[in-house]
């Protein structure tokens, strides 16, 4: 084995290990963090909860390694374009159906309801915003 | 020489080779070029574009 391909199997076993322990943190925090508040540890849950999502923002920002390659990024894409296409549809049937089931007094929309939608206008104008700058950075 | 091996040689996961090699992947251009220059080869060697009507002759 040439010095190349050493070095590049450590590199690659290191960024494995990394990936490994930055999903560990983020997992184990929401895990451990709702098992704490179910045994009535709110505030230590919520401290493990940060921990786990401090944790993984470090060893992601923290490692001069791409634990990500170029085929993450590409699936990515494809999951939030996908995410998207299939949430404008029921946002769009939903937000309708909540507007005339309102006007006709057949049934009124839980408040959970319009929250929902108005998390889904959120998400779409902040697609919008991003992808507008996206267009337009230099 | 295995995945694994190839995927440290061109820094990208074991994962990516194997879905370039299955055709579920293309490759960027950065990475093509990292796969060629590692098999000392042309990049057109490794990957065949299968350009329809592109750069070929054909009645208009």
């Amino acid at each position: 084995m040439t010095q190349t391909e050493t070095t590049g199997r450590r590199r690659f076993t290191k960024r494995r290990r990394y990936r490994r322990v930055m999903w560990g943190f983020v997992f184990g925090g929401v895990a451990i963090g709702l098992a704490l508040r179910s045994l009535g540890y709110p505030f230590i849950g919520e401290a493990v909860y940060w921990i786990g999502a401090i944790g993984f923002l470090a060893v992601w920002r923290g490692t001069s390694l791409t634990l990500f390659d170029e085929r993450d990024k590409a699936l990515e894409q494809r999951a939030a374009t996908t995410t998207l296409a299939l949430s404008a549809p029921i946002f769009v049937v939903g937000a309708s159906a909540a507007r005339i089931l309102t006007w006709t007094d057949i049934y009124t929309v839980p408040t959970v309801v319009w929250g929902a939608l108005y998390g889904y206008v959120a998400l779409f104008a902040t697609f919008g915003v991003v992808v507008t700058w996206l267009r337009y950075r230099r | 020489m295995s995945q694994a091996d190839l995927a440290a040689a061109v820094d990208v996961t074991r994962q990516t080779i194997n879905a370039v090699e299955r055709e579920r992947y293309d490759p960027s251009i950065e990475l093509a070029f990292k796969l060629a220059a590692h098999f000392d080869c042309r990049i057109e060697d490794l990957f065949d574009p299968e350009l329809n009507g592109v750069g070929t002759d054909h009645d208009d």
